[in-house]
């Protein structure tokens, strides 16, 4: 699903150069869910950007599914965004002016789906992150929990390849923290690939293989055990 | 994405930003206000100005005297004979009658009043179109010196109140004369007044001013056809009879009006060109409020590229807010403008002229505003990288 080599990014201000990422490789199948950990700075979210095709290495290759990312143009790239991948990030990120629905609807907005299907596609999505009759409320009102799993039926709204996310419990309480994460484990079990960086070890834990990146490298990775603690919430 | 979901997403936007938006468009409707105001004003006064036109009649015309700076006055002076003659030898002419004006004043038995005294004959009613109530108009035969006077009936209330006055005297400039008839005020050509006028025989004027002199001559051709070879022709008469050239001038009415209709096109023209620069006023606001929304609203273009908008969707959804602010002010505008314009026109005495080809072109004007100044924002908003818009606050 996604192959990245010797990935590199270096953060280029003025005279000075930062390596964000050195020479990263590793493959992801179809179906995993990974977590991504390591200190703050390290490169996780560069990594993770780059993932998602909102941002480009500097050298390296991005392979997802098969397709070489870093050939693609900018509008190929926008079509990546839409079509093949599902991005959650720590701060939702939904327009606070727009309610629920239509925050859902942008990414078929962008796909050009017609407005029945959209209709369709967004009830079903958020019944699946529990949120049917939220649906005419707009973000402000409604609880962070309940922000990020709109922000999750957004990012699978368009059937995306691969859900990435970044800390996406990072701004929330653990009441919430579990829910949300309730959400991701049901995704992976339906078979979604995910991707999710965080700091915490009880939310990684819910991962099936941990990346761990330390200035900018991809220093260990890991298989969690299965822990019944964690899959019995 | 299609437009009609541009629009939409354009009007989520707009809508939601109420006031700013309503602020926006406020130069924009000012502008388009001010221009259709202008213009809609402008050629009633012209349609008003052809319409009395066509009922004074495109045929009617005055020959004058081109005197030169340096000439003695009187050189070239026209004759009772030159009229004679021109009437004789252009049969293209059917009434042709000398004139003379003098500011007096005129005294009844009840009152006195400034008023107009016109110098001519016969021909000068049909020419002019003067309708008689009473009595009769002047005689053919210019020459007259007898003391006679025809009154318009206005004038004649005014300064005999009810008593009749045919037959009765009136001075002019102190002069006795007596009252032959009444005439009626037709509506007034562009609203100009003939209801303080009196017509005497020229020579009766003459003598009132105590020079013989005849201003001009004001005549009708038999047809709007031909009133070109008239004019020609009487000049061609006066030029022989004269010995001279480039003396006698003739303009018809419609020339005349022409001109006038030139000039009061040209002030037109260059009112609605001020306006028009509060217009280009009032898409600097909108293009400098859209800049100001596009910096605020940097997360928001993050977002939905992250979404997959490409950069032309955004490039899009910015351009049509930018249009349909600019189309909004424009309808707006229209509508002020429509209202200032009746405002104005009835201060003015004529309709307005609000023309379909006008709101057309406003509208296609707003449009224009908004594309070309919505370019640059949206074209910034476009840009955008989208991890730099999402890291903005
Ligand atoms: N646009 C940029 N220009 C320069 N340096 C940058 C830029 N973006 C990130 N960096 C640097 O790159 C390094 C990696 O940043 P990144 O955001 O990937 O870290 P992270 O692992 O996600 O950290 P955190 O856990 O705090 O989110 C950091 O040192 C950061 O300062
Ligand atoms: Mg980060």
């Amino acid at each position: 699903m996604i192959t990245v080599k010797q990935l590199t990014k270096v953060y280029q201000s003025g005279k000075i150069s930062f390596p964000a990422l050195k020479e990263v490789s590793v493959a992801i199948e179809k179906g995993e869910f990974v977590a991504v950990m390591g200190p703050s700075g390290s490169g996780k979210s560069t990594f993770l950007n780059i993932l998602g095709c909102l941002d480009r290495p500097t050298s390296g290759s991005y392979f997802l599914e098969n397709s070489e990312v870093s050939l693609l143009n900018e509008d190929e790239l926008a079509r990546v965004r839409n079509q093949k991948i599902g991005f959650v990030f720590q701060t939702f990120n939904l327009l606070p002016r727009l309610n629920i629905l239509r925050n859902i609807e942008l990414p078929m907005i962008y796909a050009g789906t017609p407005a029945k299907e959209r209709r369709q596609r967004t009830q079903e999505v958020l019944n699946q992150v529990g949120l049917l009759e939220w649906a005419g409320h707009r973000p402000p009102e409604i609880s962070g929990g309940e922000r990020q799993r709109v922000a999750i039926a957004r990012a699978l709204v368009n059937q995306p390849n691969v859900i990435l996310a970044d800390e996406p419990t990072g701004n929330l309480d653990s009441h919430a923290s579990t829910e949300v994460m309730t959400i991701f484990k049901k995704l992976h079990r339906q078979g979604t690939t995910i991707v999710l960086v965080t700091h915490e070890q009880e939310i990684a834990a819910y991962a099936r293989r941990i990346l761990f990146f330390r200035d900018g490298q991809l220093i260990k990775e890991e298989i969690t055990p299965v822990s019944p603690e964690v899959n019995n919430q | 994405m299609s437009l009609i979901e541009g629009l939409r997403l354009a009007l989520e936007s707009l809508w939601v930003n109420k006031m700013r938006s309503s602020l926006t468009i406020l130069g924009v409707v000012i502008g388009i206000a001010a221009v259709i105001t202008v213009v809609a004003v402008g050629q009633g006064g012209q349609a008003v100005l052809m319409a009395e036109l066509q009922k004074i009649g495109t045929n009617v015309f005055a020959i004058y005297v081109n005197w030169q700076e340096g000439e003695p006055l009187g050189e070239h002076d026209f004759t009772f004979q030159d009229i004679a003659v021109i009437k004789e030898l252009v049969p293209e002419i059917t009434y042709l009658a000398p004139t003379y004006y003098i500011p007096s004043v005129v005294r009844g038995p009840k009152d006195k009043k400034p008023a107009q005294v016109i110098g001519t004959e016969a021909d000068y009613a049909q020419v002019t179109n003067v309708k008689v109530v009473r009595g009769r108009f002047l005689s053919q035969g210019a020459g007259t010196t007898r003391a006679v006077a025809v009154l318009d009936q206005t004038l004649a209330g005014e300064i005999f109140g009810r008593l009749d006055p045919v037959g009765k005297r009136v001075t002019i400039n102190n002069r006795p004369a007596q009252v032959i008839g009444l005439t009626k005020e037709e509506s007034g050509f562009l609203g100009i007044q003939t209801s303080k006028r009196i017509y005497v025989p020229l020579s009766f004027a003459q003598d009132i001013s105590g020079q013989r002199v005849i201003q001009q001559m004001e005549g009708m051709a038999a047809n709007q056809e031909n009133i070109g070879a008239a004019m020609a022709k009487a000049i061609k008469v006066l030029e022989r009879r004269h010995n001279t050239k480039d003396r006698y001038k003739a303009i018809s009415l419609e020339e005349q009006m022409k001109i006038a209709g030139k000039i009061t096109g040209i002030i037109t023209l260059i009112i609605g060109a001020v306006a028009g620069i509060s217009l280009l006023v009032g898409g600097i606001g909108v293009m400098n409020i859209m800049l100001v929304s596009v910096t605020e609203r940097t997360r928001e273009i993050g977002i939905r590229l992250a979404l997959g908008a490409r950069r032309k969707d955004i490039l899009k959804q910015f351009l049509i807010e930018a249009v349909v602010l600019c189309l909004a002010g424009g309808l707006l505008g229209v509508v002020i403008g429509a209202g200032g314009s009746v405002l104005v026109a009835r201060l003015a005495k004529w309709p307005p002229l609000i023309s379909f080809g006008t709101v057309l072109i406003a509208f296609a004007f707003s449009v224009a505003i908004g594309i070309f100044f919505g370019l640059y924002p949206a074209g910034r908003a476009a840009k955008m990288n989208p991890i730099e818009a999402l890291r903005q606050e």
